[in-house]
């Protein structure tokens, strides 16, 4: 599946929402025939589907670098506090620092 | 030695007082500078501040007064090295003088200073801090590196304000030191860390929380500035309070005022966003619909139109027209004409006023003979009309009585035709 939509994919976020806007502009400007009007119609409607995905594509993913003991930099996951920020196990922290 | 009565002498009190004043109306004691170490520090519960100044070769008392002190903006200590300013003052009911403090500076701090300003102005010449150089940070970050202690405020701020903003979003911590010795180093090695292009990382944090002058000091240091300005990846420089303002400020794409204000400007806030998509989805439906029934109605307007609903109205119309001022025409020839002949003959004698009415006359004759030339056949014919006629001269209306060999003529505007009839086709 992400294969799939990979040519859209690549489009930023902002991309596709400065299209969606520039699409809005011309459907509302009434300049354009029926047709027209109805291919840009389905295009935004893309577009805006696109964005929907962008904004959902991230999974929240909270890491922190890790140095082993080879000097070799790895990242590992932590868990934080909604409300404060703070990140739950912390007390291997203060020596992790690189 | 005998005390002679012819002696001349002072009280305590009287040499106390000459040397005050001899001493304090001295400029060269006066908005001076001394530098020592404090010792015998008392905070006292009045809120003057007691000690002594020391160096290797002797010490002198000094008292900080209250007025004085409230304006300074660090806890004198045990030890430390200052600079105190201020003016000597003689305590005649102790025969001792001391300092009077107006204000105390770290002795050292003014070294940094001046290390950070030579440093600034060695950075701004080589282009360091160039506007052209600071770049516009992504619109929706897909991952956000944080450089700064894991355990101080700073990290706890900015992801929570990323969170909050953007639930789903992905953090990458780069621990690092960021006081003290090493803090320099580390921090550089933190901002390149999460510059490794594995990592996928579009904007970096750097910074740490609140903290005195010292404490912030490795981001002025040159090796961490330099991070901040040749990062690949953007980075907002986020140090301290709104107050503090290291060089790293100034070389980072963006400076922020706080940890929580660099997540602000980092990361946009996800309901807003799609509220936005929302909005232009709406606005698009509605042009959509506006245009269909912009559609509708024009064509509905244009099959309404009388061409279309009756199309023989507009020859009926013509007909009429032209019907109307034939009769137009006849009546007002046969008028005008009785009218004149009929006045020539009643008065012989025509006075002035009389040759008058009648130029008008000619003259509205002249216009109405215009106005008949503009209707008549000959005028039509210019516009590519034709008058056929038989071999009697008659106008022929009709294919009714015409047969094949007969022989029409044909009258355009400027001439006749003589045809023969090939062919009679019958419409309607």
């Amino acid at each position: 599946m992400e294969k799939q939509k990979k040519g859209d994919s690549k489009k930023t976020f902002e991309t596709a929402l400065s299209e969606l806007e520039e699409i809005a502009e011309k459907l509302e400007s009434g300049a354009l025939g029926l047709d027209d009007s109805i291919n840009e119609f389905e295009k935004g409607i893309k577009l805006a589907r696109l964005c929907q995905e962008k904004l959902d594509e991230a999974e929240r993913k909270i890491e922190i670098l890790q140095k082993g003991e080879n000097g070799s930099v790895s990242t590992k996951k932590v868990s934080v506090k909604n409300d404060t920020g703070e990140i739950e196990d912390d007390e291997e922290l203060q020596g992790s620092l690189i | 030695m005998e005390i002679n009565a012819e002696v001349r002498f002072y009280t305590v009190t009287e040499i106390n007082r000459i040397i005050k004043t001899e001493l304090e109306a001295n400029p060269g004691f006066n908005n001076i500078w001394i530098k020592g170490e404090i010792y015998n520090l008392t905070y006292h519960s009045s809120g003057h501040i007691y000690f002594t100044l020391k160096d290797e070769g002797g010490v002198i008392s000094a008292v900080f007064f209250r007025y004085a002190n409230k304006n300074l903006k660090f806890r004198l200590e045990e030890g430390m090295s200052v600079l105190a300013y201020g003016g000597i003052t003689v305590f005649e009911k102790r025969g001792s003088y001391q300092l009077n403090v107006l204000s105390v500076r770290p002795e050292g701090a003014g070294e940094l200073q001046k290390r950070i300003e030579q440093l600034k102005k060695k950075l701004t010449d080589e282009g360091l801090f160039d506007p052209s150089r600071k770049r516009e940070l992504p619109f929706l970050p897909s991952k956000i590196g944080i450089a700064t202690s894991p355990t101080g405020a700073a990290v706890r701020d900015i992801i929570k304000v990323a969170l909050r903003r953007f639930p789903n979003i992905e953090i990458v911590i780069a621990p690092a030191k960021v006081q003290g010795d090493d803090a320099a180093q580390s921090i550089v090695r933190a901002i390149n860390e999460l510059n490794r292009p594995e990592l996928g990382i579009d904007l970096i944090i750097a910074g740490r929380g609140g903290g005195s002058f010292e404490d912030l000091y490795a981001f002025n240091e040159e090796i961490v500035v330099r991070a901040f300005a040749e990062s690949p990846v953007p980075i907002i420089s986020a140090v301290g309070h709104q107050i503090d303002h290291p060089l790293s400020d100034d070389a980072a794409d963006i400076a922020a005022p706080t940890p929580s204000a660099a997540a602000e400007l980092a990361i946009p806030e996800k309901k807003d966003l799609i509220d936005e998509i929302i909005y232009l989805h709406n606005r698009i439906s509605k042009a959509l619909s506006n245009s269909f029934s912009r559609d509708k109605t024009r064509l509905e307007n244009i099959v309404s139109r009388k061409i279309f609903r009756d199309p023989y109205e507009l020859v009926n119309y013509r007909d009429m027209m032209l019907n109307d001022a034939e009769n137009r025409i006849a009546l007002s020839m046969k008028h005008i004409i009785s009218e004149k002949k009929e006045r020539l003959l009643r008065v012989p004698d025509i006075s002035s006023i009389e040759k008058r009415i009648l130029s008008d006359l000619r003259h509205r004759f002249e216009m109405q003979v215009q106005a008949v030339h503009k209707l008549s056949p000959l005028a039509v014919m210019g516009r590519g009309y034709a008058i056929i006629t038989d071999s009697e001269n008659k106008i022929i209306k009709s294919v009714e009585k015409i047969s094949d060999g007969d022989s029409l003529n044909i009258r355009l505007k400027d001439g006749r035709v003589s045809a023969n009839v090939t062919s009679v086709i019958r419409e309607k």
